[in-house]
């Protein structure tokens, strides 16, 4: 078992944990199908540029970067149970009541709470994690890595920067680590997570219902009362709008409450929309650019600053990406 | 790599049937003129494993206020190597025969004393060797009923008998035996191991370590279930365990004893195989011997023995440390119920007991982990730090060392809910230290559980 071992990368299309497992891909082509004859003149997820552009190879070739890199690297990262076993050994260290809960919620309730706690907590760590990503100068450096994908296809999902990625493995590490920690500690061992082949049952409904066409130039909406509450394809291929209204919206990956709450939540817009950065370089797409490129917008906007003004600007101003 | 591929072969051949007894192994050394046909003998690891369990009944059997006579008859199975010591365990039960019940029957002369661990023990107080802390846990325990001290809350029947296991047998076996023993220039093979025996110098050497060990002679043809049903008397099992069919089992060569009944323990779950790896690497090992025909040993065939020696000695260090992982688990679980009984002000005796029962265990396996020769650095140190030398009492309180004149002296330390977590601790250092695979009472197998469902091997998804 190594990061060219053919079982490592299949594993990315077979495990119902991943956004890229065939079935849910399947059902993703069957729903942009379906859309396709009810609304015959919207743009549709066979077309050449969609899989083999510039911007389509570049997914490719980050998502295989990533993937060899992160084989040797998360070992080396913190790991889920290191998280959890510090959480839990805190929390029993704190007040010696392990599955206090236990006796007062049944065995079904407490899956289920839990599955659906975990759910809603990943989803809105996912949110913030998101919004920082493009309110943090230096993170938008390496967030705009994702947004320079001038075509989207599900692929665009893993058009990730490695320091990204680092970020990322990081926020899951500590939101499982913590809610698995803090779940066994209130309910006892006596615990399951619900699952459907495998997977978070919430998790897997997202999923299975065309969470791939987010990343797809197919723009199905749902009616606006319910996009209030869940993130539709259209509304998150609205968050990669060239367009300046649509700067920082929608950053929520299912629940469009946290957008709500923190005001960047935007109704779709029911026509096909211009994706990509404005400041986009003509050699966007080559991979030494991708990877090197964010380094180089932070020395460059440092320099700048402190010839400019000789010391630091603070680097959590709103909208600061756009500058750098 | 070369060991591991051993372990393999080793497991996979002990998989396999019809191999025959230990003691079937015959005689190779040359110009012998006696009449024994079988060159194996280890009556005298056989008489100690009766002295140990006769030593562990002992010590169960003391009664307050009768310390001289608590302490003559726990030094009877410890020290002394009196010919009139009537076995106290094992004895015969309903449907389980065993025979003889006294134990120079099996061996004259032996005691655990002279052989227990040399070696400093720094996880009990007082800076004993192997020997003086067994002969301290004795003293303290002629002062108790039935060898609890319900002030300390130190259960000495199980501190005595898992210590002793590791400082007489394991460390026998592993550290001297297995180890400085099978060097070239001692007890050569081309030598009666003394003068009129019917064994060669390597051929003893070796019968002893896997006496030491514990298990039937017939091991290899039977199930790990079947082995610990012998070590606890099923009479289900009596009629199996007679090899020789003299109508009874035989404390030499037919009892389970020791680490070969916690390594069966652990086996019978089905998740490790450690009593056939051990008992086929003794098996094979004493073969090698046996192919010798009576020659000086070659580099080559002491390598082999060495590599031997290695299974062994790993896969007996992982049945410890296995069983302190366990008893780490028992000992939080414990706290976790003597924290509901005081809580709700119940009567917590019976719960307390069993929490010094099991803490006893832990901490007699773990110190018995420390004394196999080989240096554990700062697993030993933070498994010493973590347990402690008592159980952390409903008071908060604990055993921190030992006054002038000897007497335990109690400090409070760290909270019963601190304690508690550092059971945890305990397994997670064992579990990072030693490749266990049977992980008995994982008090965090839920979280590794779940982690895992969770842990799609990671992504890097963006949104």
């Amino acid at each position: 078992m190594g990061p060219f071992s053919l079982s490592e990368w299949v594993g990315e299309f077979t495990d119902p944990r991943k956004r890229l497992f065939w079935g849910y891909l399947a059902s993703a082509v069957f729903l942009a199908w379906l859309w396709s004859l009810r609304h015959p003149t919207l743009p549709r997820l066979w077309q050449r540029d969609v899989w083999f552009s510039a911007s389509a190879r570049a997914d490719l070739k980050l998502f295989i970067i990533n993937k060899v890199l992160f084989f040797w690297l998360r070992p080396n990262l913190l790991t889920q149970s290191a998280v959890a076993l510090g959480v839990y050994l805190f929390l029993i260290g704190q007040v010696n009541s392990a599955g206090v809960l236990a006796s007062s919620v049944p065995p079904l309730g407490r899956a289920l709470l839990f599955t659906l706690v975990l759910f809603v907590i990943d989803d809105f760590s996912r949110f913030w994690v998101h919004l920082l990503m493009h309110r943090v100068s230096f993170l938008w450096a390496f967030h705009r890595v994702h947004h320079s994908a001038e075509v989207l296809n599900p692929m665009t999902v893993l058009r990730t920067h490695p320091v990204e990625g680092v970020l990322f493995t990081f926020r899951s590490v500590l939101v499982q680590g913590t809610v698995v920690a803090c779940a066994l500690w209130l309910f006892g061992n006596d615990l399951q997570l619900q699952t459907i082949m495998g997977a978070n049952v919430f998790v897997f409904v997202f999923h299975a219902f065309g969470s791939n066409l987010r990343h797809s130039p197919v723009p199905i909406w749902y009616p606006a009362w319910l996009e209030r509450w869940l993130l539709s394809p259209a509304q998150h291929q609205l968050h990669h709008s060239r367009l300046p209204e649509h700067y920082d919206k929608n950053m929520g990956v299912v629940l469009a409450c946290w957008d709500r709450c923190f005001g960047t939540w935007h109704v779709s817009d029911r026509s096909p929309i211009p994706v990509g950065v404005n400041d986009q370089l003509p050699d966007e797409h080559q991979l030494g650019r991708l990877l090197l490129h964010p380094f180089e917008r932070i020395v460059s906007a440092i320099r700048r600053r402190i010839h400019q003004r000789g010391k630091f600007k603070k680097f959590s101003e709103k909208g600061l990406q756009h500058e750098l | 790599m070369k060991k591991t591929i051993l372990t393999s072969m080793i497991a996979l051949f002990a998989a396999q049937a019809a191999a025959d007894s230990y003691l079937d192994f015959p005689v190779t050394l040359k110009d012998y003129e006696g009449d024994k046909e079988s060159s194996v003998s280890y009556t005298g690891q056989s008489a100690r494993h009766v002295l140990h369990d006769s030593l562990k009944a002992a010590v169960g059997q003391v009664s307050f206020g009768d310390e001289a006579a608590n302490l003559e008859l726990m030094n009877r199975y410890f020290s002394e190597t009196g010919t009139d010591r009537a076995v106290l365990s094992p004895v015969s039960s309903a449907g389980f025969e065993v025979t003889p019940d006294v134990v120079s029957a099996i061996s004259g002369g032996k005691n655990l004393a002279d052989k227990a661990y040399k070696g400093a023990v720094p996880a009990w107080p007082g800076y004993l060797n192997g020997e003086q802390v067994l002969a301290d846990m004795i003293a303290r325990a002629a002062r108790t009923e039935g060898g609890f001290d319900p002030v300390t809350g130190h259960d000495y029947q199980q501190l005595i008998s898992k210590f002793a296991m590791g400082a007489v047998f394991y460390n026998q076996a592993v550290d001297n035996y297995l180890d400085e023993l099978l060097a070239e220039d001692v007890k050569p093979n081309d030598q009666a191991y003394s003068d009129g025996a019917a064994y060669t110098g390597k051929e003893h050497v070796w019968d002893e370590a896997f006496g030491y060990f514990g298990a039937p002679a017939d091991v290899l043809n039977m199930s790990a279930q079947d082995v610990y049903d012998i070590a606890k008397k099923n009479a289900d099992i009596a009629e199996r365990a007679d090899v020789n069919g003299n109508g009874s089992v035989d404390l030499h060569g037919e009892m389970a004893y020791a680490h070969a009944y916690y390594a069966a323990g652990f086996d019978k779950g089905g998740k490790t195989n450690y009593l056939h790896t051990i008992a086929q690497a003794f098996y094979d090992g004493r073969d090698v011997i046996r192919k010798a025909k009576g020659d000086t040993l070659s580099k080559r065939e002491r390598n082999k023995l060495y590599d031997y020696a290695d299974v062994i000695a790993a896969n007996w260090e992982l049945v410890l440390a296995e069983a302190a992982f366990k008893y780490a688990g028992s000992t939080y679980s414990d706290i976790e119920k003597l924290n509901i009984i005081l809580e709700a002000d119940g009567n917590a005796a019976e719960a307390y007991r069993t929490y010094a029962k099991h803490w006893g265990e832990l901490k007699g396996f773990a110190m018995a982990l420390q004394v196999g020769g080989r240096d554990l650095g700062e697993t030993a140190f933070e498994l010493n730090s973590l347990i402690g030398f008592s159980p952390v009492l409903p008071g908060d309180s604990q055993v921190v060392g030992i006054d002038a004149d000897g007497e335990m002296v109690q400090r409070k330390t760290k909270t019963l809910a601190e304690y508690q977590a550092d059971m945890v601790r305990v397994q997670a250092l064992l579990a990072a230290n030693f490749d266990l695979q049977a992980k008995s009472n994982d008090v965090t197998a839920s979280m590794t559980e779940l982690l895992e469902q969770l842990n799609s091997g990671g992504s890097v998804e963006n949104d």
